[in-house]
């Protein structure tokens, strides 16, 4: 059971030999695969957590500036409002004011009108009255 | 009785044989035949699974580049608790080996029936249940370590020999000849005992009642292959790191 001869150091050569082809064959290739994959891994992790952050303060940009317009036109239909109202305010008194004048100034030719036939009235009635009275005074 | 007695030799599947070996003469040197066949069976399955897994490395792997890529990351875990995530990195290749060659020879020593290979002498069986391959390990084990205290330190690492008091010193240097003599006779004896205990039950009731012990079997190879490496890798990482918490500063 315990007979010692020339197995046990060219089982030792032999075990040496198959580490070192293990390590050319199996230990290195795989180890490289294995670092590679989680080097990938890695890689592509912070990659898309950049781009995560990315997307996200995009997103908020985007949301700020997005409630930004909303306010500016929010602003500018008040504005705008504000504006039509002033000038349809305006436009009114403008008119009421034609209106008024254009009235007034009816009236002031209708009162002239009406002077200058009450004054050939009164010169047709003068007329008339003193022809009646020359009338009457011939026949006297 | 008699009859029992004679039962090895004429049920041949239940026969036990130990300290029969298959001998090769190289040279002038004998060798165990049989250990060398199995052995280079565990080896070759080993580098032909590694060619196979290594073939097309894709980045998602599937199946054998992910079945030892689960055994590489397996071993790295070993040597990375042991030696620390400093220093693992040269150890993988050896320890793992360590671990892989043990593990596969143990496996294929208790699950594939060499028994029907007839050989003109000896039987084929696991290479871990010959002493001389547990000993050229754990020699290996021992090189290995002086090689990493001495790589590291210098001639400082003789220092640890001395280092908590100088009265341990013949403790010291008696550990060094303990190592490989523990680590190699308890992968060794479980082994060998492992295969003994089966083949008794086999002879006594060759049906279904040796199943649970070879389950049995089959755990403690993997756990002593475990061991053996996780041994190594802590030999390994006390000669790198002294005795010292000190060194860290």
């Amino acid at each position: 059971m315990f007979d010692f001869d020339a197995t046990l150091p060219l089982m030792a050569v032999q075990f040496l030999l198959l580490a070192a082809i293990l390590n050319v064959v199996f230990y290195k290739p795989l180890t490289q695969a294995i670092e590679d994959r989680s080097d990938y891994i890695r890689t592509n992790e912070t990659d898309a957590k950049e781009r995560l952050a990315k997307a996200e303060s995009l997103a908020k940009q985007y949301e700020t500036e997005l409630a930004e317009t909303r306010k500016q036109y929010q602003m500018t239909i008040a504005a705008a409002q504000a504006e039509a109202q002033k000038i349809a305010a305006q436009k009114v008194a403008e008119a009421q004011q034609e209106a008024q004048s254009q009235r007034e100034q009816a009236q002031q030719e209708l009162d002239q009108q009406k002077q200058a036939a009450m004054q050939t009235l009164e010169h047709q009635v003068e007329a008339l009255s003193r022809e009646i009275l020359d009338k009457l005074l011939v026949g006297i | 009785m008699l009859n029992f007695l004679d039962a090895p030799h004429t049920l041949h599947l239940a026969s036990l044989e130990v300290g029969h070996h298959l001998y090769w003469e190289i040279g002038g040197l004998k060798v165990h035949g049989q250990v060398f066949l199995v052995s280079w069976f565990v080896i070759g399955l080993l580098v032909v699974a590694s060619l196979l897994a290594t073939r097309n490395i894709q980045r998602i792997p599937s199946g054998i580049q992910n079945f030892m890529e689960y055994a590489l990351e397996f071993v790295r875990d070993l040597a990375r608790n042991q030696l620390g995530e400093k220093e693992y990195r040269p150890w993988v290749p050896f320890i793992g080996t360590l671990f892989l060659f043990i593990f596969v020879s143990n496996w294929s020593g208790a699950l594939i029936p060499w028994k029907l290979i007839k050989l003109p002498e000896g039987e084929l069986a696991a290479p871990t249940n010959d002493i001389n391959t547990t000993v050229a390990l754990a020699l290996l084990v021992s090189l290995a370590y002086f090689y990493a205290g001495f790589s590291r330190k210098g001639l400082g690492y003789f220092a640890k020999y001395i280092q908590p008091t100088p009265i341990l010193l013949p403790i010291a240097i008696l550990e060094d000849f303990t190592k490989p003599l523990s680590l190699s006779f308890r992968l060794f004896g479980n082994i060998l005992a492992d295969e003994l205990v089966v083949a008794v039950l086999v002879l006594l009731v060759p049906l279904f009642v040796p199943l649970p012990v070879m389950l049995l079997g089959l755990f403690t190879s993997a756990i002593q292959a475990l061991v053996f490496a996780t041994l190594a890798a802590a030999y390994i990482h006390e000669a790198i790191e002294g005795h010292g918490e000190e060194e860290h500063g």
